[in-house]
Parts: C-alpha cells; structure tokens; sequence
C-alpha cells in the first residue's frame, strides 16, 4: 500500500522524531512511504485566526502536493480534520472544489489509518509503564475520532492506561489561541497538568503534538517529570530485532 | 441592566475572572456536575442524535418561514383576546410596556427571569418610572437584591456566588436572621417573593417558546415562579425574542426534551406551562394578556451566514462544557449573554466596536458544537466572527503583518525552508538547556507560562531526514 | 399620553413582518406546510403496569411520592396522606371526579369561578394541600398534566405547600410525545381549550444556591402522586 506522509509542520520544524518514528511503524506494517517534499502547512493557524483567502494559498499547496497519493497519513487529528475542512472551504470553486473532496476522501490520521485502513489493533510495540492518555479536541470532535488510539494502546504491551479525568476539557493550546489569549490558555492547561498528575501516570501520551507541546512545556516549566510520547513513538517502541527503535 | 455589562477592557475582566478563586471553584464543579446530568438524562432518552436532528431541523423550518409563524401567531392571540405587539427596537419594546404600565397606574411589578427583558433595559425603565420591580426567579432576585448585580450564567444566573455571599446580601438588605444553608435561604425568598406576588398589578415573563397554532406561550422553570407571575396579577405582559417560536405543541414538545435535558440535565422540569390569555370564565390568570415580540437586532442576523445562531433555545449546554467559560467565569464576556453562544451572539447584537475579543476567547475545541442540542456550529460561527473582523480591518497592523507572512510561508516549500534554516540559531540565544523559556515577542505570552521546545537545525529536521533516506522520494 | 388613546392602536405587525420577509429574501409567505416531525424512541404502547413501573421509578429521582391505592379506599389513603402531612385546610375544585370517587374533606376550600379573582387565590394561599385529578399522566418524566378551567384555576397547583395529584392509571401515557400530540389534536379540531396547560413534574426546586437542589421554592414543598 502506497502511503505519502503528511507530516505536520509542527513535526517537520520541531519534532522530527514523532515523523520518523511513524513512518518507521507504517514501513513495518508493510506500507510504502513516500514524501511530498512541496508540502508545508494545512493552513489551520491562518485559517483559525481568520484570515480565510490568505489561508487558501497554503490549502492549495497541500492539495497540489498530495494530488497523486493514494493514501495521506498524518501524525495530527487536528491538522487531519482541517484537510476534511477543505471542502467546505472550496465550496463551489470549480478548481479547487473536487481537489479538496478528493484530499479529504483519502486522508487519515495515524492511528485511524492503522485500525480502519490496515485494519491492525496490534502493532507488536512493547512499553513498560503506566500512561495515560490525552484525547485532542480536534481529533475526538471535528475529526470524530475517538476510539482508535486507544484500540492500539491496549495491545502495547507492558503498558497499563489511567483514565484521564475531565479528559473531554480542552487543554489551552486552541493554536493561535495559547498565543492570543495566554493567560486563559495557562489556567486551563495547569488544571489539565493537575488532572494528569493526578493519575499517577509516568507517561504522558498524545496523538496530536500541538496538545503535546502545550501540556509538555507547562510540565517541563513546572518542573513535572512526566515523559511525554506523541502515539506514534509508542507503537514504534518493538525490539531492535524487528527493525524499531527500543525506548 | 442592558446587553452590555461591564465596558472595562476585555483583558482586564479576564483578569478578574481569573483572579476569583470561588467563583472558579462554583463554575468547575458546576460544569463538572451538569455535564454529567446531561449526559445521563441525554442517553437516557436514546438515540438523541436524532433527538438533535430533529430539533435542528424544527428550528431551521420555523426561522425560514418566520414571519408566517409570527402572523400566525398574532391570529390566534387576537382570536384569544391577547394583545401582541411588534418592536423592532429595544427602544421600542420598554416603551410600549411603559404605556401599559402608565395606563394600568401599575406600581408593583413581578418578573420572571428573561433574559430579552435585560436586553431591551425594561427594569432600568420601570425603575425609572417609580415602579417596584421584583425579580422572582431566586437566582436573579439574589443579584437584585446585591445591588442589580449582573447575572453570569443564562440558566443559573447567580452561580457565582457562594451560601456565605448570599446570606451577608440577604441579612443586611432583608434583615435575614437565618444560617446559610441554601433552604433556609430559599424558605426565606419564598415568604418575601410570595408576598410580591400577591400584591402585584403587573407580571411580566419572558417566553421559551411561542406556540403559533395555539396562540400562547410556553415557559419551563423549576421554581414555580413563573406560573405565579401569570396567574395572580390581572396584567400579563411575556417578552420574547421574535425567533422563539414552534408551529404547534408537538414542536415544543420536542424543544421543551432538549431543553431540559441540556439545561440541567432533567427530563422536563417541574413546572412546563403552556399559556395565554384568561378564557372566559376563568378567575385568575390576566384579564389582560400582551405578548412583545422584540427584534431588537434579530433580523439582521436572519438570512445572514450567522443565521444558525437563532436556532438557539437558550439550555445553556455550551457554556456548561466551555474550558474557558470554566476558568474565566461569566462576568469576564461583558455580556449578558456569556460562554460560547454569547462569543457569537453578543457581537451580533451589540457591534464589534464592543465586542470584538469575544470570538477569539475559544480554543475552538468545539466542545460547544458538540453538546449543542440543536446543532448550532458553534465554532464554525466563532471562525466565521475572526474572518469577519479581518475582512472589516480590525485586527490591527501588527496582527495583519504576523498572519499575512505566516500564509506566506506556510504555503512555500522554500520560504519554509528559509525559516526551518533560521529557526534554530535565533532560538539558541534565548534558551535554556535546550528550551525556550523566554521567546521572543510573537511568543511571549506562551513563554510566560509554559517552555517551548527549540525547533531543531536544518539537518535534523523530518523532511532532511525523509530526503536523505533510502526510499523516500520527493516530488 | 391621553388615557383615551388605545395603545395598541398599530401594532407594527405588517412592517416587522415585511421586514422579515425582506431579510430572507422573499415575498411573505402564507401556507407554509408544516413538516412531519419523524422522532426516534419507541413506538410499541407499553402496558400499564409497565407504565406504572417506569413513572413510580422517575418519580423517586424527582422527590415524588407515590402510593399506590384504588378507587375503593381513595378517601382512605387521601385522609392518611392528609392526617400525615397536617398544615391546614383541603383545596379542592368542582371536577365531577370527586362526587364520582365520593370524596368529602371536612372544612375544605373550594376554587369555583363564583367566587372571583380574589377570593379563590386567598382561598389558595390560605390550604395546606391541593387536591386534583390529572389529565393525563406522562410516565417518563414523572409528570401530571392539568388544564385551566372555570372551576380550577392556575394558581390552584402553585399556592399550598402539599399538592397531591390523583392520577388514574387509564390515564397514563409514556411520555411527553402523546401529550403533546392530543393536545395538538384538540387545538387543530377547535375544540375549547382552558387558557393554562400545566405540565407538572413534583415539587418546585432550584438549584440557584450553590447548584445545591432545594425542593420547595415558590410552588409546592412536596408532591403526592395517588395511583388509583
């Protein structure tokens, strides 16, 4: 199966190893992975913030870039669901319209594509320790995708999930919004670094990295050591032996 | 009180809000234990997408044939001797109340909470007049009581405030003797507020719904109150806001489920009260009965592309999952309209000259979207206000610049290149084994709280890494 | 102003509704279909006892007490619910059902249309109890439907501090939906209809202090369903 990786440019700039670690796991689950190098942002900073025409440049780009995949993975229910957004967007623009129905058609977050696409809940990943798990807004809500990740999550093994309480509750990042509003942000990711304390949990597990970032740096500035693992480093956490990296 | 509640700076009421300790404590346990009822009261009725559905669908049905419904219901108002009035201003509505008021020689007057009557400022013009003016709902009649005190919530205006406020407010105003325990506070309401009934010339409500086809209104409460203000006093004046109405009692039938059940998490309340004039032969209920139908505003958000925020039944679900409804409190959106459906309405009432930060205090996690029982994209309204407020040039040079290079950029692979290239050597200056902890100005107010990960070099970003590997391939 | 002007002499109707019309970009309108509503839920008829089951089970969640009698000792069980509860005089309306059930209660007041405005909402606030036949009973939600008429009045359900609601059992429905729906069908046939409709579903409360429930604000303190 031919799969082009989206790879979020919040990854690509900031976090390759979440990007490495999920082609790593698609590539082990038999896919062929190629890279759009002409893809950049899906546009939702500019977009949330707004700025809808300005935004179209860069959700032209995108569909342009994936124009001939078959499949588009990304490691973001959040920049995900702002492709399944692009024909609302371009509704009614004879260019672009069918474009975007066709981005949205064949794009996928990580975990849905591995469960619904490849039909695999049991990846071989093996982690010890006790972790909880964060569900981003946009994945849960725009994307309604809620089950997946857990569904991968509980064939890990050697890993034991806490239920995360008030885990419905934003946790501050809302994108241009953290910036915008910092203060509001602070509040409500403090009560989500509480809530997260207080499971116990030593790992912290997300699927989207801006939740990831934003929860990950309130910990780190507080001084919190909870190790934080976007979703497709844990599922690539398989011995050596089978061509992963061990944690 | 008016729509507007407080004209000090949105940051600085923010500031407050987060400031108050009880009243985030009131306000999260508050969302925490109506979040739970409605969702238990939501599953039991089953199915309740469809529930949704259909509410969505009744709502777009009678805003779409809106003055059909309304000429209706004037018909049958006139048919059962009512009275009812079109105010197109809240000018307009007051006023015409005012008559009656004055031709009535009314002096004492009994309400039940509506929020339209805030909007259209009826109390300040019957106080005005020399009239006593008695809110009747506990929760509002405890902020009279302190002072007019605004309301923070649309269903529980007073969650604010504690037992502790609320016997201070009511022993040095009232002379109250008793302890804090909400009954004995509630037991004492009761005996003043039955007293104010009893004597009162006017009642004045506002309307849940209006039930075309029957000509008469509907009003869902728990306390009774609004039943006694439509019952006792000879003058009946309902306020509504001119979209709420249904066809017939099997639409509000259905609106009247979700209502309660988002509202505070009830299969119905206690007291659902459909209502008009007297019919003859009766004793009590109004001898005369008027019915205000305000637009105030409305209509020029009928037919727009914010056309969906009429939809709105007013349960107060949105604010009750909002996390930053949750953190910042009522009183902080200036409005009394709050939380999420008040980011959306209020600068569609009352202008963006006022109001224009209420849509960018969402995280647009959709939460509101979601528990919404008729299905108003709440969000989608909240982008559409930001694409809006660009469009009209008030987001200010600095924000404009930022947006505008950042749409550059994001949609260039080589412009992106050129920042991947510049990211991290201007990062290193500023931090801190290997985090940022305090950014430069376009990220200051992250840093301030949180630390910020350096982006990495060049070499080491993902799409190096994919372009230097066997198998990857570029286009 | 002259006392002699109508205030109501223009109602703005025509304008506000043009208004409208031009807002939706159209023409007003006058024949409109209403949709038929398609309601999820189930759409077999529960039997009674099954109805019976559910209401006495919501009526525990909404504080209601619910004592199951019959028409045999109904004068029984309202005496001992009385004796049991004290606080003053028995309000009582004119509804044949109480001659029909042979219902007498020593020094109880009467809401009759005879007496006026006045007298009958004195008579209200001065009972301990009020005592009514419902309309229908609506077993879900726990609620009793009564409707406004010369010989009870809306604020007949709303003055005393116990209301007791004698609920037949022919009379109990599912829910809301079938309510609703027969009401509809009376209003579309034109039949008479009393001014008031009163869903109630136990006794008044609120939740304004601190979002602790308090039962018992301006309506009734307590609620009595009696099943006969």
């Amino acid at each position: 199966m031919k799969v082009s990786i989206f790879s979020t440019c919040l990854v690509d700039l900031m976090f390759p190893n979440v990007g490495k670690a999920m082609v790593e796991v698609l590539e082990r689950l038999g896919c062929e992975i190629d890279f759009p190098a002409s893809q950049v942002c899906c546009g939702q900073p500019t977009y949330n913030s707004g700025y809808l025409e300005d935004s179209k440049l860069a959700m032209k780009n995108m569909m342009l870039a994936f124009e001939h995949s078959d499949y588009v993975v990304g490691p973001s229910g959040s920049c995900i669901a702002m492709f399944h957004e692009y024909p609302a967007v371009f509704k009614g623009d004879p260019q672009w319209e069918l474009k975007a129905i066709s981005l949205k058609n064949k794009s996928f977050e990580l975990t849905q594509f591995i469960v619904h696409v490849l039909g695999i809940t049991d990846v071989g990943a093996h982690l010890e320790g006790i972790a909880t798990y964060h569900r981003s807004c946009h994945m849960t809500r725009l994307l309604g995708e809620k089950e997946t990740p857990f569904r991968l999550l509980e064939q890990v093994d050697g890993l034991r999930l806490e239920p995360l309480k008030n885990s419905d509750n934003c946790c501050g990042f809302g994108g241009t919004f953290s910036v915008k509003m910092p203060e509001i942000s602070a509040q409500m990711v403090d009560e989500k670094c509480a809530c997260v304390a207080e499971t116990g949990a030593d790992i912290l597990i997300s699927a989207d990295m801006g939740c990831l970032m934003n929860i990950g740096g309130r910990l780190s500035r507080n001084g919190q050591s909870i190790r934080v693992m976007h979703i497709a480093e844990v599922l690539n956490c398989v011995p050596a032996a089978q061509g992963g990296r061990s944690l | 009180m008016s729509l507007q509640t407080d004209n000090r700076k949105f940051s600085e009421r923010t500031a407050e809000g987060i400031d108050n300790p009880f009243m985030r404590s009131a306000v999260s346990s508050a969302q925490d234990s109506l979040k739970t009822r409605r969702l238990s009261a939501a599953t039991a009725l089953g199915e309740w997408e469809e529930w949704r559905k259909a509410g969505q669908q009744i709502r777009q049905h009678t805003l779409k044939h809106l003055d059909y419904y309304l000429e209706e219901l004037a018909r049958n108002i006139d048919r059962r001797g009512g009275k009812i009035y079109f105010a197109r201003t809240k000018e307009e509505a007051s006023a015409y109340i005012g008559r009656i008021v004055e031709q009535k020689n009314a002096k004492r007057i009994v309400k039940s909470k509506s929020m339209v009557t805030e909007e259209i400022e009826l109390n300040h013009v019957l106080l005005e007049m020399g009239c006593e003016v008695t809110e009747t709902d506990l929760g509002e009649y405890i902020l009279q009581v302190d002072d007019w005190e605004a309301p923070s919530h649309i269903v529980a205006p007073a969650l604010h405030k504690d037992r502790k406020q609320i016997r201070r407010v009511f022993a040095e105003r009232l002379g109250y003797q008793g302890d804090e325990t909400p009954e004995n506070l509630a037991r004492f309401a009761r005996e003043v507020l039955r007293q104010k009934f009893l004597e009162a010339d006017i009642g004045i409500t506002g309307c849940n719904f209006a039930v075309a086809n029957l000509g008469a209104i509907n009003l869902v409460t728990n306390e009774g109150n609004g039943d006694l203000t439509a019952a006792i006093p000879k003058t009946h004046i309902a306020v509504m806001g001119m979209e709420r109405i249904v066809p017939s009692l099997e639409e509000m039938e259905v609106l009247d489920n979700l209502l309660c059940r988002s509202a505070v998490g009830q299969k119905l309340t206690s007291y659902i009260t459909v209502m008009g004039p007297s019919a003859p032969g009766e004793a009590d209920g109004p001898e005369d009965f008027h019915l205000v139908v305000v637009d105030n505003g409305r209509s020029d958000i009928l037919g727009s592309e914010f056309n969906d925020a009429l939809q709105c039944i007013r349960c107060g679900a949105c604010l009750n999952v909002c996390p930053v409804y949750r953190h910042i409190g009522g009183h902080s959106y200036g409005s009394i309209y709050p939380g999420p459906i008040g980011a959306v309405i209020t600068p569609l009432l009352g202008g963006y000259d006022d109001y224009k930060e209420l849509p960018y205090a969402s995280s647009l996690c959709a939460a509101c979207t979601d528990v919404c029982p008729v299905k108003i994209p709440l969000h989608e309204q909240l982008i559409l206000h930001r694409q809006k407020i660009v469009e009209q040039g008030r987001t200010g040079t600095a924000d404009r610049l930022q947006m505008k290079t950042a749409a550059r950029v994001l949609s260039s692979p080589s412009l992106f290149g050129k920042v991947l290239r510049l990211a991290n050597p201007g990062s290193r200056m500023i931090s801190s084994r290997g985090r940022i902890v305090r950014g430069p100005a376009i990220v200051r107010g992250w840093t301030s709280a949180r630390d910020l990960p350096q982006p990495v070099r060049q070499k080491d970003s993902f799409r190096s890494w994919m372009e230097n590997r066997k198998g990857g391939s570029g286009n | 102003m002259s006392m002699q002007q109508p205030i109501h002499a223009n109602n703005n109707k025509e304008a506000f509704l043009d208004h409208i019309a031009a807002k939706l970009g159209r023409e007003r309108v006058h024949q409109v279909e209403r949709p038929k509503l398609a309601l999820p839920g189930r759409k077999d008829t529960p039997a009674t006892e099954e109805l019976v089951d559910i209401l006495k089970e919501q009526c525990f969640f909404i504080h209601t007490q619910v004592i199951e009698s019959s028409p045999e000792i109904l004068q029984q069980t309202l005496n001992d619910l009385l004796e049991a509860n004290g606080g003053g005089p028995v309000l009582t309306s004119a509804d044949p059902r109480f001659a029909e059930y042979g219902l007498e209660f020593s020094g109880r007041l009467l809401w009759e249309a005879a007496a006026g405005r006045d007298e009958n909402i004195r008579r209200a606030a001065a009972a301990g109890t009020a005592v009514v036949f419902a309309d229908y009973a609506l077993a879900e939600s726990g609620t009793i439907v009564v409707e406004s008429r010369p010989d009870q009045g809306r604020a007949f359900h709303f003055l005393t501090g116990h209301y007791i609601a004698v609920i037949e059992r022919s009379r109990i429905v599912p829910r809301s939906t079938q309510a609703a729906a027969d009401l509809n069908r009376r209003v579309m046939a034109g039949e008479p209809m009393g001014s008031c409709i009163n869903l109630i579903s136990g006794p008044s409360n609120s939740a304004d202090i601190e979002m602790q429930l308090v039962v018992g604000v301006h309506g009734p303190l307590r609620a009595t369903y009696v099943l006969i």
